[in-house]
């Protein structure tokens, strides 16, 4: 008797375990798409392939969610029938769920800030395969390893991919974990809205792999139509369903980011007092609220064209491929910056801990990130200067996009003005921002060719375009994004990154980086394009010495997935105040608390970065980091 | 992986919940407003485009006048009846005729079922992109109803339990959404109608 009381308090146990969960999450989902795609197909009929589809991916997603246990609140809550408890809140923060409560839909912004982080990093470590392939694909001429059709999959996978993983990378992990403690918040302002952009971007996941079992989408990221509306695979319908979902995820995250930094702000922490990183991901966010409702709306009108045979796109029927180009574009272009501001204000941040100086300039740092956002969104037009459409407001279009680099160039004098004369620490965290120094500089004076005109006709579709685009991207967005990784680690994990590792994975992709794609600059001035899975002749031995180079980029991803998971197995215990740095998530202890703060919130009188003249970095001879370490670490300072 | 977990849920300041609550609507209503721009302009720029001379079909015709006018009257009912709802809640909570709420969130449910039978029975002789248009504009208006409707039965639930005190700033955000919902769709409506 007693035995059969175990066994059914164990298998009660197991199920309060896994539902909700994932696990409960995805079985209903997957279930409930099998389920209404048959349905679908039964109504629908064999002529119209992507109404299955459709009705599949709309299932999954919906019933993910009730499966996961997103809607329990509404149940439980909803209709005004009773307040959520006490207990019933600390469930969904996860309270005594161990590690089980990164699998459940919590709603503490520690848990959401870390399955950000882990997402990222497993999607970098796909996207970085998938360019590696590429590169393998490219390194001499002739189709060695894959056909065109999936080499073009690849492509458009690797893009898709990179360009999903770097919007979230920083605003994701950084912006949920370290946010609402850098402006002296408990949480988010709306913690379920938090969960719901994280498990937003999880369906996608799947959604977007399942590309490959539907004959992939040839047309590369872009997904331009009428190639996307005519292309028969339902490869292209997953494509649509991605965007929109990562789309709906963004903005979910954009109004509770938004929201959390307009409301939330501890005493003393006004405008003039926030943290360069909070503004970066800030006025990332809105620029994502603002970019992306037409990059929605574009695969929405795709679905329509797919689905319902509507004609937006039908040129036979008075639809124009133009029109997705501007939606696409009104999206495509600041979204580059939606990844490089957060990025660039992370490389700030990190820059005046470790120059022990305050942020030079910190006004005209500020100035300098909201001017590049607000002339941001007036420049997508660049991008069909040879489309073929009407060109009178070329010339308005190059202009804003050249006036970009007066806001970016204030930016830089700022970080320069930072660094110099400072005393700088030499960790791996610092060698990530004098990377992004070289690498955005580079990307951004190549840019100015691309945005005026005339040169642009000659290097527009080739291989310069790709190299620019990945120096501006992984040059800055990706490095700024590991130099906050090595900076935050330890309070986000509670452990110490391998020093030496983590220079070893600098210096391997710096260089590999910068290898590969000064050589595809050099092809692109010969005049390589792009969109090729087989190499011409004259272009081989620059896409020989990428790929050779590529090699090191590869080796560097392994290097920081290996230090990764020696640190998550054996790592040092980190410091409260790991790096002596004067913001608030340094003045609490690792771990953090379920509410961050204890009962009195702090009060901010200054901003956090007023170090003094001989810091005790300098004392300790920070350029000589304890072997093993990631630095040297400081005595706690209290924060203001 | 270590974040900790300790025994306190501190209590937002009611402020912070009021300041919190209008900014997440007000973002949502932000967003939204763009893409509904995004749709008008699509429609405007294929129109003005006319590719091939073929935006609007011969057959093509723009959606009935009355229907589509009985919805909007509905529609802008529907938001009167929240508005001087909203007022007398704002006066004294609790004391708002319950009736002046249920009867908004009816006629947004009317509205509702008037715009699917709108965007089901209207046809066209060919989907060419002035057709195209329509149905995007008559869809997207049943989801901003839909929406509404749903949100409005949440509150209503708070309506007939009485349990409005302290949560003011639940009518005032709800009632955000609601007015923006009849100005988007009166927009498109009259866009529709204009194309």
């Amino acid at each position: 008797m007693t035995t059969q009381a175990t066994e059914v308090r164990r298998r009660t146990d197991l199920f309060h375990t896994l539902c909700p969960s994932v696990v409960s999450g995805i079985v209903l989902g997957a279930a409930a798409a099998v389920v209404f795609g048959f349905i679908a197909h039964l109504l629908a009929g064999e002529d119209n392939p992507d109404a299955p589809v459709a009705a599949a991916y709309t299932a999954w997603v919906i019933f993910f969610f009730i499966g996961i246990g997103a809607f329990n609140g509404i149940f439980k809550w909803g209709f005004g029938r009773r307040e959520p408890t006490h207990e019933e809140e600390m469930a969904l923060a996860g309270k005594d769920q161990g590690l089980w409560r990164y699998f459940r839909f919590t709603t503490d912004h520690k848990v959401v800030g870390m399955q950000y982080l882990a997402t990222v990093l497993v999607m970098f470590f796909i996207g970085s395969m998938g360019a590696f392939m590429i590169r393998l694909e490219q390194s001499r001429p002739g189709a060695i390893f894959f056909n065109p059709q999936t080499y073009n999959t690849i492509v458009g996978m690797h893009g898709i991919i990179m360009i999903v993983t770097t919007i979230v990378m920083v605003s994701g992990p950084f912006g949920n974990f370290i946010l609402p403690i850098m402006i002296g918040a408990r949480d988010m302002a709306f913690p379920r809205l938090n969960a719901l952009s994280y498990w937003l971007l999880f369906t996608v996941i799947p959604m977007f792999i399942s590309t490959l079992l539907f004959a992939g989408f040839p047309t590369g990221w872009t997904g331009y139509a009428p190639l996307s509306v005519q292309e028969l695979t339902p490869g292209m319908d997953a494509y649509c369903f991605t965007i929109i979902v990562f789309g709906l995820s963004v903005t979910v995250a954009a109004i509770n980011i938004v929201t959390t930094v307009i409301t939330m702000r501890t005493k003393g922490m006004t405008w003039g007092r926030l943290p360069v990183m909070v503004w970066g991901v800030l006025l990332s966010v809105i620029l994502g609220l603002t970019a992306f409702p037409s990059f929605i709306i574009a695969q929405t009108l795709v679905l329509m064209d797919r689905i319902f045979q509507t004609s937006f796109f039908i040129a036979a029927y008075g639809g124009n491929n133009w029109l997705y180009e501007h939606l696409f574009w009104f999206m495509g272009h600041p979204e580059v910056y939606v990844i490089a501001i957060p990025a660039l204000a992370v490389a700030a941040e990190v820059a005046t801990v470790f120059t022990r100086k305050p942020v030079y300039g910190y006004k005209l740092l500020i100035g300098g990130l909201i001017g590049i956002a607000v002339l941001s969104v007036l420049v997508w037009g660049h991008h069909l200067y040879l489309s073929g459409s009407e060109n009178a407001l070329d010339g308005p279009f190059m202009l804003d996009t050249e006036l970009i680099s007066i806001p970016t160039g204030v930016f830089f004098l700022a970080l320069i003005g930072t660094l110099w004369r400072g005393r700088i620490w030499v960790t791996v965290p610092m060698l990530f921002v004098c990377a992004v120094l070289v690498n955005f500089v580079i990307g951004g004076v190549t840019g100015i060719y691309l945005a005026d005109l005339p040169t642009d006709e000659l290097l527009h579709g080739g291989m310069f375009v790709t190299a620019h685009f990945h120096f501006t991207l992984v040059g800055a967005g990706v490095f700024a994004f590991f130099s906050g990784f090595y900076y935050w680690f330890p309070k986000m994990v509670g452990k110490r990154l391998n020093t030496g590792l983590g220079q070893l994975h600098f210096w391997l992709f710096e260089i590999g980086f910068v290898g590969t794609f000064l050589s595809l600059f050099y092809a692109g001035l010969q005049g390589e394009p792009r969109w090729s899975a087989n190499i011409a002749p004259p272009f081989a031995t620059a896409n020989l010495i990428a790929s050779l180079f590529a090699i090191l980029i590869a080796a560097s991803v392994f290097v920081a997935v290996y230090n990764v998971i020696i640190t998550l197995a054996r790592g040092e215990k980190a410091e409260t105040n790991e790096w002596g740095a004067r913001t608030l998530e340094w003045t609490i202890p690792t771990p953090v608390p379920l509410e961050n703060f204890g009962e009195e919130l702090p009060v901010v009188t200054s901003l956090p970065y007023n170090y003094e003249p001989e810091p005790v970095a300098a004392a300790e001879s920070p350029s000589a980091p304890a072997s093993g370490s990631a630095g040297t670490p400081l005595q706690p300072q209290s924060g203001d | 992986m270590s974040t900790s977990v300790s025994e306190h849920i501190y209590e937002l300041e009611p402020h912070v919940k009021v300041a919190r609550a209008r900014a997440g609507v007000l973002l949502f209503i932000f967003s939204d407003a763009l893409s509904v721009l995004a749709i008008l302009a699509a429609g405007g720029y294929l129109s003005a485009l006319n590719t091939e001379g073929a935006f609007m079909g011969k057959g093509d015709h723009p959606p009935a006048f009355l229907p589509t006018l009985g919805v909007a009257i509905l529609l802008v009912l529907s938001g009167i009846c929240y508005y001087l709802w909203e007022r007398r809640e704002r006066q004294s909570a609790d004391s708002a005729p319950r009736v002046v709420y249920i009867l908004a969130w009816a006629l947004m449910l009317v509205t509702l079922a008037g715009q699917l039978w709108i965007s089901i029975t209207t046809k066209f002789a060919t989907i060419d992109a002035y057709a195209s248009v329509i149905i995007m504009l008559n869809w997207y208006s049943v989801f901003h109803y839909a929406l509404a409707a749903i949100i409005g039965l949440l509150l209503l639930g708070r309506v007939l339990q009485g349990r409005r005190a302290g949560h003011d700033y639940v009518v005032e955000a709800i009632g955000y959404w609601w007015y923006y919902t009849v100005i988007a769709s009166l927009l498109m409506w009259i866009f529709g109608m204009l194309l």
